[in-house]
């Protein structure tokens, strides 16, 4: 797949997959269209925009599906194996799904430690065991040295919808609230810091199964839509629900969450916190007359503590999404469009 | 073209090297381009290299445009 | 007077108002630092201060203003089987002729990046059957890094390490843009980096010799509001001379070491400055002392002349001759995703931060 750019007569062909098509950007956009497009959907309403964390398969059926090739392979707050079940499960639950059956696959370099491997699925096992997950299926194989580096997991789960209601960004509505359920970046700041020699005694990913807390306000009707900040971070999921919905969002920066140990990272490699990965974050929407119904139930969760509203939706500046800042300025917030490379410019 | 973050130095390693904090973030710095680089000097670091030491009070030139900024927006 | 008790959206009120009662004129200030750049978009100041006084971006982004010729050669090197290029990430994507350091990472070339030069030695120590090259840019604040780890790699010998150096110096580029009669340029921010390193001398033409007034200026957002209200008192005195919001980095005198190990190691030599062409003694080389360090001699690097693609017109953004939305190929051809020239690429890059900011400003109907 390449895209072709004409300028007086010279070519020039964008001919390899780089790093940037999956860094959860444009250039991943661009990449997911061009695939999606060859194929008849299978999904149940394909009318209903694309951009949600999980399809439907039937009123009641979900499923997604997501690949894990993490390095460091081990990091501060979890591995591979951990985080390969709280991401496909936190897919299903921020749709009010209870995640039940997950189908896995490993592909294992030659040469990986028995131990080491099997401490990951028993990272991944205890999180099923946590959220009354079962495996169901699951395929190996095993490459020859350096055919991949280390290990990657690819795992689809699916689960029966515990809300009635529907929750997707066709329900948001200008005047909607805004939140966060902990802290930004925390899991993107921690690779990182890992990647380019920055230690942390306190710095940790903050990579969790979200279902435990979600499960609490699957009844809430104020419930518009929720997503779970992976790949992109925040910035993203904010500017694909602007995008999706032709409506705007405005939100303050001194309502975001954010540990100082993410703010030294993002100083010290020039990495912007709003595009930071996360791996048990969810933004979520909902009607203002839910606030404290929601915020409260999803507080006593010690993955949600440090929820915080951070903004909501307008009825102007459609398809954009603008930051207060802190010293009173506005900011327009777009998607990245590859992998943040650290800088010193 | 100047990315560059205040850190304190924590350890002096040799003669070119410290480790230095910003926040609860430790690195491993080069020193070549300061003076005796001690324990607990604030310094400016750009691109793995200490740049200058940091002193923490704003300068006299500072102090007094800030007492015109007040004037002109009212506030002394 | 204490004023940490303020806080930043107190003090940013408090500045804000302050420029718009001191400020009468419609007048042009331009910052000649990348990260000045992104720190305007990224705080929204444009969405701030009075719309009498307009912000141009100038050529501070050493990325950007790299030759694309001096590219083409770097990357033509990167193609060789035993070199392995080191770069700040800064450098990975920027387009040459027909690739990027990206597009060869891609395809299996060994491309590092770094977060300092000090790691070129490790690299080099680790790996000694691989030829390393460093390809350095970078204004005055990056330099002397560069020229610490030249003199460290002489000291140790080392046979299999070089550097490109494209080093640019900012105070030519600054008097090229004063003494331009084509651009309306009213007051200088200047970079406060490059300034903890050079000190205030080499910027005094600018207000002496071209009476345009200058500040010295930090990144935060209170920082470049101060800075602007300092020139804006200056051109309403009609008194240009160089002040300095930045004291608690900025030496006057700079600092002294770190310009000794430049000297050293770099002398000054002419240089091509993408979209603007060559500015005298506006680069630093790597002394015939060192000559055994130099990536030029080493691999006889020959940079030829290349036109910038049809269209392309980072060279009038460069100079602030036009913003990026004036330029044609701007969100049509050219995007982040498939630049055409260094301004879109570079993180720094004017269209780049037009871009990923929507324009701030002009597009949130200030």
């Amino acid at each position: 797949m390449f895209s072709l750019l004409q300028i007086s007569g010279r070519c020039r062909k964008l001919e390899q997959i780089t790093l940037g098509h999956g860094s959860g950007g444009r250039l991943t956009e661009q990449l997911i269209k061009n695939i999606t497009e060859l194929f008849p959907s299978g999904r149940k309403d394909p009318s209903v925009s694309d951009l949600e964390d999980c399809t439907f398969l039937s009123n009641d059926i979900a499923v997604t599906i997501d690949s894990f090739t993490v390095s460091p392979r081990i990091f501060p707050g979890g591995n591979i194996g951990k985080l390969a079940v709280c991401g496909s499960t936190n897919d299903l639950a921020v749709r009010g799904v209870r995640p039940e059956w997950l189908v896995m696959s490993v592909v294992i370099e030659e040469g990986m430690d028995m131990e080491e491997f099997n401490g990951y699925m028993e990272s991944a096992a205890a999180v099923c065991r946590d959220l009354g997950v079962k495996l169901s299926a699951g395929d190996t194989k095993v490459v020859p040295r350096n055919s991949l580096d280390g290990l990657f997991i690819t795992t689809c789960a699916l689960g029966t919808a515990d809300t009635p209601f529907y929750w997707g960004m066709n329900n948001i509505k200008p005047g909607d609230r805004i939140a966060v359920t902990r802290s930004i970046g925390a899991h993107g700041a921690t690779i990182g810091a890992a990647r380019y020699d920055l230690g942390s005694k306190t710095l940790s990913s903050d990579c969790a199964a979200l279902w435990p807390a979600i499960k609490e306000i699957t009844k809430d009707r104020s419930v518009r839509a929720m997503r779970d900040c992976t790949r992109g971070g925040l910035g993203t999921v904010l500017c694909e629900w602007a995008e999706g919905t032709d409506l705007g969002i405005e939100i303050e920066e001194k309502e975001i969450p954010i540990s100082s140990e993410v703010i030294s990272v993002c100083d010290v490699l020039g990495f912007d916190p709003l595009y930071l990965a996360c791996e048990g974050c969810a933004a979520i929407v909902f009607d203002p007359e839910g606030e404290d119904r929601i915020l409260s139930a999803l507080a006593r969760h010690k993955d949600c503590s440090e929820i915080k509203v951070i903004g909501e939706v307008v009825d102007e500046h459609k398809k954009m999404v603008g930051m207060k800042t802190d010293i009173g300025g506005m900011r327009v917030i777009d998607m990245p469009v590859a992998e943040m490379l650290p800088r010193i410019c | 073209m100047c990315l560059a973050v205040p850190h304190r130095i924590i350890e002096i390693i040799d003669s070119g090297r410290a480790f230095a904090a910003t926040g609860n973030i430790k690195v491993e710095i080069r020193t070549d381009l300061i003076e005796d680089p001690s324990i607990g000097d604030p310094v400016l670091v750009h691109a793995g290299f200490a740049i200058e030491k940091l002193d923490m009070e704003d300068s006299k030139e500072l102090e007094n445009l800030w007492e015109e900024i007040r004037e002109y927006a009212d506030e002394s | 007077m204490n004023h940490s008790s303020d806080s930043r959206s107190e003090k940013g009120s408090i500045l804000v108002r302050a420029i718009t009662r001191a400020s009468s004129q419609n007048i042009n200030l331009m910052e000649v630092c990348g990260t000045h750049t992104v720190s305007i978009f990224r705080h929204g100041l444009r969405t701030i201060i009075p719309e009498n006084i307009k912000m141009i971006s100038g050529p501070g982004c050493p990325v950007c203003v790299t030759d694309q010729g001096d590219i083409d050669a770097a990357l033509e090197l990167a193609e060789e089987d035993m070199v392995t290029m080191a770069t700040y990430g800064d450098m990975l994507r920027v387009p040459g002729t027909s690739t990027s350091l990206a597009d060869l990472k891609a395809r299996g070339r060994d491309i590092r990046i770094i977060t300092s030069a000090s790691q070129c030695i490790e690299i080099a120590e680790k790996d000694p059957q691989k030829e390393i090259v460093f390809f350095s840019v970078g204004f005055e604040t990056t330099a002397p890094a560069t020229a610490s780890m030249l003199l460290e790699a002489q000291k140790k010998g080392l046979e299999n390490l070089s550097v490109i150096s494209l080093h640019k110096r900012t105070p030519p580029v600054l008097e090229t843009l004063a003494s331009d009669p084509g651009i309306k340029i009213d007051g200088f921010i200047l970079p406060g980096h490059v300034s903890v390193i050079l000190g205030h001398d080499p910027y005094r033409s600018i207000p002496e010799r071209y009476g345009i007034p200058s500040c010295i200026t930090g990144f935060e957002p209170e920082d470049i509001l101060s800075g602007i209200f300092s020139i804006v008192r200056q051109i309403e005195e009609g008194k240009p001379r160089l002040t300095s919001v930045y004291g608690r980095v900025v030496k006057k005198e700079g600092n002294i070491k770190a310009k000794e190990l430049m000297a050293e190691v770099f002398e000054y030599c002419d240089a091509r400055w993408r979209g603007i062409g060559e500015i005298k003694s506006s680069g630093l080389a790597i002394k015939e002392k060192y000559r055994k360090l130099d990536a030029q001699y080493k691999w006889n690097l020959k940079t030829k002349e290349v036109e910038p693609p049809a269209g392309c017109r980072c060279g009038d953004v460069l100079s602030g001759r036009i913003t990026p939305p004036e330029c044609p190929l701007f969100r049509t051809i050219c995007t982040p995703s498939s630049p055409v020239g260094p301004c879109m690429v570079s993180s720094e890059g004017s269209c780049s931060a037009y871009y990923r900011f929507r324009g701030g400003a002009e597009s949130w109907n200030r």
